[in-house]
């Protein structure tokens, strides 16, 4: 059963990090009724940050430095890109953070190559927390996880214990009314949008260092992340919690399930048959652990349309 | 279309094999298989309104289905290798009508991100499923000779793609002619309006995106057969995104918009893919430019020129336009000067060959060699730059001029330029 504790534990990380990338794009969504295809970009741009500071500065003011820079770029794409197809409609402006993923991209390929960087954990950090079973479980995905949590913590107690989070949260509900009574919305729009970013911007820094740092962390990320949101239910803080949990579990206990179909059809007598056909029927569990997502987010779909915890739309 | 206009053009293209090289005619077949994916792509989010992010795993399924086909049949029986796009058609439309399904639950932005995760689904699954994905190295296969054509050389392969390509371009056209074709606008126009009207819009959604798929399925096809062979990375996430980046720099608000722009933009990409290798850095860029400025894309860009002519005459706008080309032409060569110098300062030989030597080494751009410590080298690059800014801002001026004037002489309607494509 060690293995299913080091794999609960493991998956439950991963899905608390999901959260932390999603929660921003989530919460942008709500509020803006865009969905930031770009919000990946920040998540990458963190890292990198992160990797570039980490030299000069040290790991920790490292990670500050990236979550700082990454929600200023936030901003910025807010004020100078967003705000000026806002009128366009929401499809203009998917396509535009479309663009700009594509962009920002192409711009880290440009100054750091198109390969993992060697953006790694300090050594002093490097060591194990517990012993499980007879293996050694690393104390910095524990720290990930706490750091996830607390920020989680930090965000829910902005948004419903002061004032600042009462304005954000009316200016989802019905941002013309806000305006109306004296705030500045776009000015909430592009705060929002910039914490978002910064929110993704120190799940990088913290993850690119435990994970790989690449070009393609963006789109990796981003595509497990649109599932979350969609799983989740579109603009659910609640729902996004549930299902990065939920993919991150299943995904980190699929790799390591040595099973196919097949193993399962010959209970009932048909092991022949599912080898013979061959393909998805014999192809090991742990093979398709990164399609298991993308199936999931079908199969709540046809399910439950709205997601699991949206609204009706 | 206009018939004259279209005859000669589709003259030209037939005219291309007498003129061009080889290695050029090899280019000119990519430029129409990515035009047709372009349009294919563009019945879906243009006149639909459907944004998807996964075209890919269409185009894909048709080149497999082709390659599959070609193997298996030979190129002989009921379906010699002109006809093989059918296959790469019918498995498009197949998979389109289910991935459809699914997809059309939903609108607006999940069903981009539905779209978006079955390619994802495919991509991530296809390198597993050797026996249908050929694993790393893909499927290949032959062109067999049929009806007294042996397919040996680009020229035949360039005609089978362009009759192809035409014919589909017609049947899109015919489509957008139909009754089916209107209803399909008016799901991207008023959906609610159509839901009291009485009309099933999951029908007529799934309708444009199995259509949609079909096409890309025949653009899949005509790859195969180009290329005579099939990797699992057609169902990359960038084969999504050239298709959407190309249809949208094109414009999607005129039927051969997404056609043109993809045509110039695999053009240029096989053109400079020599000289540089950030190519899509400038194509994105040019992306969220015209996103940005022009949202109707190129084809709203020679529009509102058009419209501009019309309203106030040739020698008041002719100005104007040099003052614009004048001006990206320097913004454009000072940010690719910017962009080329950073790429080699960055590149991974320059960085070990400015470990070894104590001053920074001269890089070689244009044909010169540049110092990168000097500053004065930027001088150049910020000067383009300025300089374009200073002749922008001008033509700026002088097109409000223009507008203010018009509207003292005769207070005429506004051009509408965001009418077209505010999706």
């Amino acid at each position: 059963m060690d293995w299913l504790a080091f794999s609960l534990l493991n998956g439950i990380i991963y899905g608390l990090l999901l959260f932390m990338v999603s929660a921003g794009l989530t919460l942008i969504f709500g509020m803006m009724g865009v969905l930031n295809f770009a919000h990946a970009s920040f998540y990458m741009l963190g890292a990198y940050f992160a990797y570039s500071l980490q030299g000069i500065v040290g790991f920790v003011p490292a990670l500050v430095g990236a979550t700082l820079l990454a929600g200023l770029v936030g901003a910025g794409v807010e004020r100078w890109f967003l705000r000026r197809v806002h009128r366009y409609g929401h499809a203009h402006e998917l396509l535009l953070t479309f663009g700009l993923s594509f962009v920002i991209a192409e711009t880290i390929k440009l100054f750091f190559g198109n390969y993992p960087v060697d953006y790694r954990i300090p050594r002093s950090l490097d060591v194990s927390a517990f012993m499980l079973g007879n293996q050694q479980y690393p104390a910095y995905r524990l720290l990930m996880g706490v750091v996830a949590l607390v920020m989680f913590g930090l965000i829910y107690l902005l948004l419903t214990r002061t004032r600042v989070g009462i304005v954000v949260r009316s200016a989802i509900y019905k941002p013309r009314m806000v305006e109306a009574l004296g705030h500045n919305v776009q000015r909430v729009f592009m705060g929002v949008f910039g914490v978002g970013a910064a929110l993704a911007g120190l799940a990088g820094a913290v993850a690119g260092a435990f994970y790989t740092t690449s070009p393609n962390m963006a789109l990796e990320v981003g595509v497990m992340v649109f599932v979350v949101v969609v799983v989740g239910g579109l603009g659910s803080l609640g729902g996004a919690m549930l299902a990065s949990l939920l993919i991150g579990v299943l995904t980190s206990l699929a790799v390591g399930v040595d099973h196919s179909a097949a193993d399962l059809l010959a209970f009932v007598g048909a092991r022949g048959w599912a080898e013979s056909v061959g393909g998805l029927l014999t192809l090991k569990l742990s093979s398709l652990a990164a399609t298991l997502p993308f199936a999931l987010m079908l199969l709540i779909l046809l399910l439950r349309p709205s997601g699991l915890m949206g609204d009706k739309d | 279309m206009r018939t004259p206009l279209s005859l000669t053009a589709v003259a030209l293209l037939a005219a291309l094999p007498f003129v061009l090289s080889a290695g050029l005619l090899n280019a000119s077949i990519q430029m129409l298989i990515a035009a047709l994916f372009a349009c294919a792509y563009s019945l879906l989010a243009g006149r639909a309104g459907m944004l998807s992010f996964g075209h890919a795993a269409y185009f894909g399924v048709g080149a497999f289905a082709t390659v599959h086909a070609m193997n298996a049949l030979g190129g002989s029986g009921l379906l010699p290798t002109p006809l093989l796009p059918l296959v790469g058609a019918v498995a498009g439309l197949a998979f389109g009508l289910v991935a459809g399904w699914f997809a059309t639950q939903r609108s607006g932005t999940a069903f981009a991100m539905i779209t978006l995760a079955i390619a994802e689904l495919l991509h991530a699954l296809a390198p597993q499923l050797k026996g249908w994905f050929g694993g790393e190295s893909g499927v290949s296969s032959m062109r067999m000779p049929a009806w007294g054509l042996d397919f040996g050389s680009t020229t035949q392969v360039y005609y089978l793609t362009l009759a192809w390509v035409l014919i589909s371009l017609a049947a899109m056209y015919f489509h957008s002619r139909t009754p089916l074709g209107r209803l399909t606008l008016a799901l991207r126009e008023n959906a609610h309006r159509l839901r009291f009207l009485g009309y099933d819009m999951h029908g007529l959604g799934v309708s444009a995106f199995a259509l949609s798929a079909m096409f890309s399925g025949i653009a899949g096809g005509l790859q195969v057969i180009s290329n005579e062979s099939a990797n699992y990375a057609v169902f990359d996430a960038g084969v999504s995104a050239s298709v959407v980046l190309n249809c949208f720099i094109g414009g999607v608000g005129s039927f051969l918009g997404p056609a043109l722009g993809a045509a110039l933009m695999t053009f240029f990409g096989y053109s400079v893919s020599d000289q540089t290798q950030v190519w899509l850095l400038y194509q994105g860029t040019l992306f969220v430019l015209v996103m940005m400025f022009m949202p109707d894309g190129l084809t709203g860009l020679a529009t509102a020129t058009a419209s501009l002519v019309r309203r106030h005459g040739l020698t008041a706008v002719l100005p104007l336009g040099m003052l614009w080309v004048v001006a990206a032409l320097l913004l454009t060569s000072g940010a690719v000067f910017v962009i080329e110098m950073l790429q080699r300062l960055c590149s991974q030989d320059y960085r070990a060959l400015a470990l070894m030597s104590p001053t920074a080494p001269p890089v070689a751009l244009f044909g010169r060699s540049w110092a990168p410590a000097v500053l004065s080298i930027w001088i150049v690059p910020a000067g383009l730059l300025a300089a374009g800014g200073l002749v922008a801002g001008c033509a700026l001026r002088r097109l409000r001029g223009l507008a203010q004037k018009a509207d003292q002489d005769a207070p005429a309607p506004v051009v509408p330029l965001a009418e077209q494509v505010s999706p």
